[in-house]
């Protein structure tokens, strides 16, 4: 190949790649570009919606954990420990107040960190202490219609009988704060989280809410951009209430918003919109 | 081909490589990794008894006797490994060796050693007698006149009062010396009489059960009286009866009912000793105080009589129980925070204040906070009981020079025992600490024997700021003329209480404590249940080391193991009844005596770690940070939670009295109206008294 078609070939990459960066922006994230040419002119907008929600359920995360040198005994500990706590809830006869179980996980006990290390060193124990732990999740359904006096009392009575019944209640007891405190894992999580499932209703309003906020930023712009507003050609989700995600396998990953403060939970939706535009007709030709 | 065969030919190698599991069980007093060692017998004793074995095999009797009397005197009381994981002195292993002899060993033996042994016997007269006596029994037992000098010495060990050690000599006859010219009926009569006065029940049984149907041609002189033994023992036991270590019912109308907390009783009085060391704190000293671990010792505390005495980290107080007035203290409680920010007080081990108190005084195990010295040793005070007065210290006395006391004191026999270890100061490069029981009379301190029990392998802990010590604290109990010392760290030993001889030692399974070296302050450490003494069941001793994880039944007497279990290390003995055995740990858990099952586990608030519980027949009762926990003995049940007037306490001790159910919290001691069956009085009705008394020094 001469040197004039190598320069050739050079010349035609350049100019049919230059925009493939642009490409790549926005539409081709949404599956849009790869169909027909993308329309990358118009008005990108951030759209946001906010509205709140009561909580409907609170839930308590409770510990059974039980361990021994005879995994009998382990097994006895255990069953006993979460009898007990069961029992303790039905005593309760109330009606919106289950127990829900996680995962068994059978452990050893004595696994530690290294402080040396940090890393997990083998254990130096010569037997194996056995150790089975479930996550037992207490929840009060129905909240919603109760005013703060009377979740008050009922948290303050769930929380009452899961101690006294031995359980332990909130997560990162054996946490090692000195350990941890660099990772930022020191946080608060609250002994109780009051939750919003099922909020489909309310998650519309927030999203209309957020269209109709676009709408009126693009349409300002539009207005002071002298240009008229066309449809809206594309949409991308910033923030989505309500998609919890898991990394632990004892939970489906489920749609719920949640917090540890009794309050009107917030469902914010953000929307990144694009609009087409067009040349106002009625003030063409008048532009310099 | 060459590799199968190289194979075949090392398979068997892999197969002795394998540890044999009696090896892998077996608790040698030599093995390097047990955290205390017994007095050992020096290489040389160990050689002479291998040597023994050696020729007795072979029969060559001269030479193995020559070589068990090659071992010196001063050796005879050091420590070799016995059967069964006991350790045992070298005379007794001796003995066992001499009486196990074959006939014609038993022959060569009494042809070599009768003449010294008749010699010895001559001579036990006036002060010899009983050296003498003792002599023969642990060295010559099995020459023609051993059975002679046991009986005598049997004889003697009887009018003296120890009738433990009478009831050996008179068993070993029976039961070692099968050739004996000694009337069988008689040596039966006597070892029964020793054996029932020593509380040896089981063994008494036997033995009465034997007399039954054997020695009837036999006529015995006891007492002036010719009889049949069975007739004689009959006779002499005619006004006996079987002590009780619990009380009757008719005779204390409340000892048997339960606190009976079911309604809301309020405390008729508090003493409110943390509110007087926060009195006029800002809010930063109050933070300050309220996060040092200080603020969360519970006091040790004990009743005598109608007073209680308390030991608040050195600051003794007494308060009278019928009216809970504070009668007097040590020392006031204000600015006592200041003290315990010191770094080295931070160190303590507050578990280590102690108090027992009998009759006119009161003995305080106790640390000066004051003391800038982290090795400072704990200093055992004796006070009068009505006004607190010192009577002596033992810093006074240089007989404690050498020692730091730990553990709970033991008043018994007239004396007072206490667990000590000889300090180690590495700048005079000093061995390790070894472990000491010492008896005391207890009016002056004079120490009448001090008894080494071991010598610990891991040396002294250093402690650098805030780090407690974890070590272990020995406990003793009490029965029949000889002390038992729990070291918790695998021993159980034995010892005398006349003489502090130290009989022998159960070597049991467990882990090294855990050591002070630590990383980081909170490097979370495993939790470690508080040692408690061994727990009599029968003629057994329960014992569980605070880092073992095996639960033993020992019958110290037959020097058996009855069963033993696997356990949650992180547990400890709370009580024991005719069914099951009471554990503290993660969770308050019964354990049934017969199948060894684990029966029920209840989880109460913060676990069972420590604290004293109330463990009675009719339930069990256990202070904790949200109130008193009644449980059942039976499925484990709560079947109560008496909220009380201890709520923000970490919780603590329940004692029980006559009139009162005390609470003894960090913060308060509450005492609740304790009402018998039948007797309704209400906590208003008996209010006479001044209601929750607050104490402001």
């Amino acid at each position: 190949m001469s040197k004039p078609a190598i320069a050739a070939l050079c010349l035609l990459l350049l100019i049919g790649g230059a925009d493939r960066p642009a490409r790549a922006q926005f539409f081709d994230q949404m599956g849009g570009a790869a169909s027909h040419p993308s329309n990358i002119e118009g008005f990108t907008v951030a759209g946001k919606g906010f509205v709140t929600a009561k909580p409907d359920l609170v839930e308590i995360d409770l510990d059974v954990i039980a361990s021994s040198e005879l995994t009998a005994d382990a097994i006895v500990k255990y069953r006993d420990a979460k009898r007990r706590i069961r029992d303790a809830f039905a005593a309760l006869k109330l009606g919106n107040v289950t127990v829900d179980e996680r995962g068994l996980l059978v452990d050893q006990k004595g696994q530690m960190q290294s402080p040396y290390f940090f890393d997990y060193q083998p254990n130096s124990r010569t037997k194996t202490e056995v150790q089975l732990t479930r996550k037992l999740i207490v929840k009060a359904a129905d909240i919603r219609k109760m005013d703060e006096e009377g979740v008050l009392q009922l948290v303050g009575r769930l929380l009452d009988v899961a101690q006294d019944a031995g359980g332990k209640v909130g997560a990162g007891n054996n946490m090692n704060p000195y350990y941890y405190y660099r990772w930022g894992g020191n946080t608060t999580t609250g002994l109780a989280r009051f939750v919003v499932e099922d909020f489909d209703k309310v998650q519309e309003e927030a999203y209309e809410k957020a269209i109709a906020d676009a709408r009126a930023r693009a349409e300002r712009l539009a207005r002071l951009s002298k240009v008229e507003l066309g449809p809206i050609v594309a949409v991308r989700e910033l923030v989505v209430p309500g998609d919890k995600g898991t990394n632990t396998d004892d939970e489906p990953a489920r749609k719920r918003l949640e917090t540890a403060k009794f309050q009107e939970i917030p469902v914010r939706v953000e929307l990144l919109v694009r609009f087409e535009v067009h040349p106002r007709s009625a003030v063409k030709g008048r532009n310099p | 081909m060459r590799l199968a065969l190289v194979t075949l030919l090392f398979l068997p190698a892999l197969a002795y490589g394998q540890p044999k599991p009696e090896d892998e069980d077996k608790v040698s007093n030599d093995n390097p990794a047990r955290p205390l060692q017994m007095p050992p017998a020096s290489t040389e004793v160990k050689e002479a008894i291998d040597d023994f074995e050696r020729f007795s095999r072979r029969k060559a009797w001269e030479r193995s006797l020559k070589a068990i009397y090659t071992i010196p005197d001063d050796q005879a009381l050091r420590f070799v490994d016995g059967d069964n994981g006991f350790i045992i002195p070298v005379a007794r292993k001796r003995r066992l060796l001499l009486t196990a002899l074959p006939p014609e060993g038993q022959a060569a033996y009494r042809l070599f050693y009768d003449a010294e042994a008749r010699k010895l016997l001559d001579e036990a007269d006036g002060p010899a007698e009983l050296k003498n006596l003792e002599r023969i029994y642990s060295a010559y037992f099995t020459t023609a006149v051993g059975d002679n000098a046991a009986d005598r010495l049997g004889d003697l060990y009887y009018e003296l009062g120890r009738f433990d050690r009478a009831a050996d000599c008179w068993l070993a006859i029976l039961r070692e010396h099968p050739d004996t010219d000694l009337s069988a009926g008689s040596l039966s009569v006597k070892a029964a009489l020793a054996l029932f006065r020593a509380g040896r029940r089981a063994e008494f049984e036997q033995i009465k059960a034997e007399l039954a149907d054997r020695y009837n041609d036999e006529k015995v002189t006891l007492g002036g009286q010719t009889a049949s033994p069975k007739e004689a023992l009959s006779r002499l036991m005619s006004d006996e009866k079987w002590g009780t270590d619990s009380v009757e019912p008719s005779a204390s109308p409340s000892a048997f009912a339960s606190p009976r907390l079911a309604e809301t009783v309020d405390p008729a009085w508090q003493t409110r000793f943390a509110e007087s060391v926060e009195a006029g704190m800002t809010p930063v000293e109050l933070t300050q105080w309220e996060s040092n671990a200080l603020s969360a010792v519970v006091p040790a505390a004990t009743v005598e009589g109608k007073t209680l005495f308390v030991n608040y980290l050195g600051h003794v107080f007494a308060v009278d129980l019928p009216s809970g007035k504070m009668l007097w203290r040590s020392a006031s409680f204000h600015n006592l925070e200041l003290l315990a920010q010191q770094n080295m007080a931070r160190g303590l081990d507050a578990t280590r204040f102690a108090i027992v108190a009998a009759g006119e005084h009161v003995w305080v195990l106790a640390r000066d906070l004051k003391d800038q010295n982290m090795f400072a040793s704990f200093q055992l005070i004796c006070r009068r009981a009505d006004n607190g007065e010192i009577v002596w210290k033992s810093t006074d006395l240089t007989d404690y020079a050498t020692f730091d006391l730990v553990g709970l004191p033991l008043l018994a026999d007239g004396k007072l025992f206490i667990a000590g270890k000889s300090q180690m100061n590495p700048q005079q490069q000093q061995g390790l600490p070894r472990q000491f029981v010492l008896a005391i009379q207890p009016h002056d301190g004079k120490v009448l024997w001090k008894t080494e029990v071991g010598t610990f392998r891991q040396g002294q802990q250093y402690y650098y700021y805030y780090m407690p010590d974890t070590s272990p604290q020995p406990r003793l109990v009490y029965r029949a003329g000889a002390i038992y010392l729990d070291t918790h760290v695998g021993v159980l030993a034995r010892l005398d209480t006349e003489s502090g001889q130290f009989d022998w030692g159960y070597g049991y399974k467990t882990a090294p404590f855990q050591t002070g070296y630590r990383f980081y302050y909170y490097m979370p450490q495993e939790p470690q249940a508080v040692g408690g003494p061994p727990l009599q069941t029968g003629e057994a001793f329960l014992v569980k080391g605070t880092q073992s994880e095996r639960l033993y039944a020992v019958e110290p007497n037959k020097m058996k193991v009855l069963w033993d279990r696997p356990i949650t290390k992180a547990s400890r003995l709370l009580g024991v009844d005719d069914n099951a055995v009471y554990l503290g740990g993660d969770e308050l858990s019964a354990l049934d005596l017969k199948t060894r099952k684990l029966l029920w586990a209840t989880r109460v608030p913060n676990g069972s770690m420590d604290g004293r519980v109330l463990v009675r027949p009719d339930g069990l009762w256990q202070l904790t940070s949200r109130g008193i926990y009644e449980i059942d003995p039976k499925s484990g049940d709560v079947r109560r939670i008496f909220r009380g007037k201890d709520l923000g306490s970490v919780g603590g001790d329940l004692l029980l009295t006559d009139g009162w159910l005390l609470a003894v919290s960090n913060r308060t001691i509450s005492a609740y109206p304790r009402r018998a069956p039948g007797n309704a009085v209400t906590a208003r009705d008996d209010s006479r008294f001044t209601k929750e008394q607050t104490r402001h020094e």
